[in-house]
């Protein structure tokens, strides 16, 4: 009889759901939403791309040696990794707004496959190039070396 | 001796949560035999732990094991793998571990709850049951920053800490929970159409639990004090906060449901408990050690008793790491006790284990 005139009753009250598009849900202070990144600050120790486990950020580098910064949001698992192994405070921070939704026009999956093979194709070659450079100067240098030698000689 | 008919249930079935198939053996509508086969969504994340993800990224990686006891499969890593390091976690880590765990509790409690009254044909109180599940949920929101995976044990201690404000929120929140909770508690006890459905349903007895093997508030509920949180203290202080074991008597489908929302009252009392006395200290024990040797933790989930396995060798990647989820080991018991029930009454005794197989096959 109780649950009746309950049942009664709930026909003149609100819904207790939300209506969601047009009514925003509840949402905390310290949400996990995007990763923000601040190019000014970063040391470029590229410790967020060794700490993260899906990995969403990727490093690629130019033959002058700039690196460049790169975050998928839908590989993402905002877990805040990246935040808590960055040395350099305010470098790689997480704001509250949340992720929008990946597009097909994107290829944000095979798109992001191909980009991060080729980031990390491009720091092997800088670091081929810089290895190759550095032989030539020690060549160089040895054979400068060698000259004084015979010239003191 | 009548004639027997097989039907089939599952892989997919509307009244089932999840991809498990039954194949019953009837007579005259009453269950004789039932075989049962899991393993249909294996997704291979043992072999990913060991060969993919360094281990301190496996804790995010179990993590998504299941979505309704991420916290239980995070923090169950995350001591083995402390175990494996050999470092001990600051208290307040520990505290903040058990908090977030008793919250998930309450919430994968109230859904195997809402799902037996679904199941048993009383959609009214599905819809009540979830309701008042909702303050859970956002009440881990605001405390992990998500309202599923979690990613709040990490290996060391815990991600994120506990502000008093959200602190005081819980408790007050937890206020308005308990006349609720007393309401469910009424339902689910004393209503008329669900006890048609629930007493005397798939029942099992406390031999036959202690035979099977069986865990969690399944075997709770049918008389064996069976509880991690009972048996352990050296990982995380449950006694301190005031953990008490419920059980039952009659092991059937209404028992399992008393089971759970007793527990729901135990769960109230140890949140209250932690953040009324949440010690002050660091969050994270930094070390740079990599995993050596090998350890087993074992921690009560909202199902029954999880089970981590790991080996390490000195490097950042784990040699093996083994999962025993509970209803792996509820699997045989479940079968033995649809027995000599009417096959009409299959989907709320399913429900009532409250299977949950992407933990069980990963």
């Amino acid at each position: 009889m109780k649950t009746f005139f309950k049942a009664l009753g709930n026909l003149f009250k609100k819904p207790i759901t939300t209506k969601y598009p047009f009514e925003q849900t509840y949402i905390p202070d310290d949400y996990r939403g995007m990763i923000g990144f601040d190019e000014n600050l970063c040391i470029w120790c590229r410790r967020c791309e060794m700490v993260c486990p899906p990995g969403a950020i990727v490093f690629s580098q130019d033959m002058e040696g700039k690196q460049t910064y790169h975050f998928n949001r839908a590989v993402c698992i905002y877990c805040t990794e990246c935040v808590r192994a960055c040395p350099k405070e305010g470098a790689i921070f997480q704001t509250a707004e949340p992720a929008k939704c990946a597009l097909k026009e994107e290829n944000i999956n095979n798109g992001w496959n191909a980009l991060f093979d080729e980031a990390l194709k491009s720091r092997a070659d800088y670091a081929a190039e810089k290895k190759r450079l550095a032989a030539e100067k020690a060549a160089a240098d040895k054979a400068a070396g060698g000259k004084k030698d015979q010239e003191i000689k | 001796m009548g004639k027997q008919y097989e039907i089939p249930m599952g892989a997919q079935h509307v009244s089932l949560l999840e991809p498990l198939h039954f194949k019953f053996t009837t007579e005259n509508e009453k269950i004789v035999d039932t075989t049962a086969n899991v393993y249909y969504v294996h997704r291979g994340i043992e072999q990913a732990c060991c060969s993919k993800f360094k281990f301190r990224q496996v804790s995010f990686v179990v993590g998504r094991v299941c979505g309704l006891c991420s916290i239980s499969h995070s923090t169950a890593y995350s001591q083995v793998a402390e175990k494996l390091v050999k470092i001990e976690i600051p208290r307040r880590a520990k505290y903040l571990r058990m908090l977030v765990i008793e919250l998930d509790r309450i919430h994968s409690h109230l859904l195997c709850l809402s799902h037996v009254a679904e199941n048993s044909g009383f959609e009214a109180l599905f819809m009540k049951t979830m309701q008042y599940r909702e303050f859970s949920m956002e009440m881990l929101e605001a405390i992990c920053g998500n309202r599923i995976q979690y990613d709040f044990s990490i290996v060391g201690g815990v991600s994120r800490d506990l502000k008093p404000q959200v602190g005081q929120m819980v408790l007050d929140r937890l206020k308005n929970f308990k006349p609720q909770l007393e309401e469910l508690l009424d339902i689910y006890q004393n209503n008329w159409t669900l006890s048609l459905k629930n007493k005397g349903a798939g029942a099992i007895t406390r031999e036959d639990a202690l035979r099977l093997n069986v865990v969690g508030p399944f075997a709770r509920a049918a008389g064996l004090d069976i509880d991690v949180r009972n048996e352990t203290e050296d990982l995380l202080p449950w006694k301190e906060v005031g953990f008490e074991i419920v059980t039952e008597k009659a092991g059937d489908v209404h028992a399992r449901n008393i089971v759970r929302l007793n527990e729901l009252f135990v769960s109230m009392r140890m949140i209250e408990n932690i953040i009324n006395g949440l010690p002050e200290s660091d969050l994270i024990t930094e070390t740079k050690a990599f995993p050596d040797g090998e350890a087993v933790v074992r921690l009560e989930a909202p199902r029954g008793e999880l089970f981590y396995y790991a080996k390490g060798n000195k490097t950042q990647i784990l040699e093996r790491l083994k999962i025993k989820a509970p209803t792996f080991s509820n699997v045989s018991a479940m079968v033995e006790a649809f027995k000599g029930n009417e096959y009409g009454s299959t989907p709320a005794i399913i429900a009532s284990y409250d299977p949950c197989l992407s933990c069980t096959s990963r």
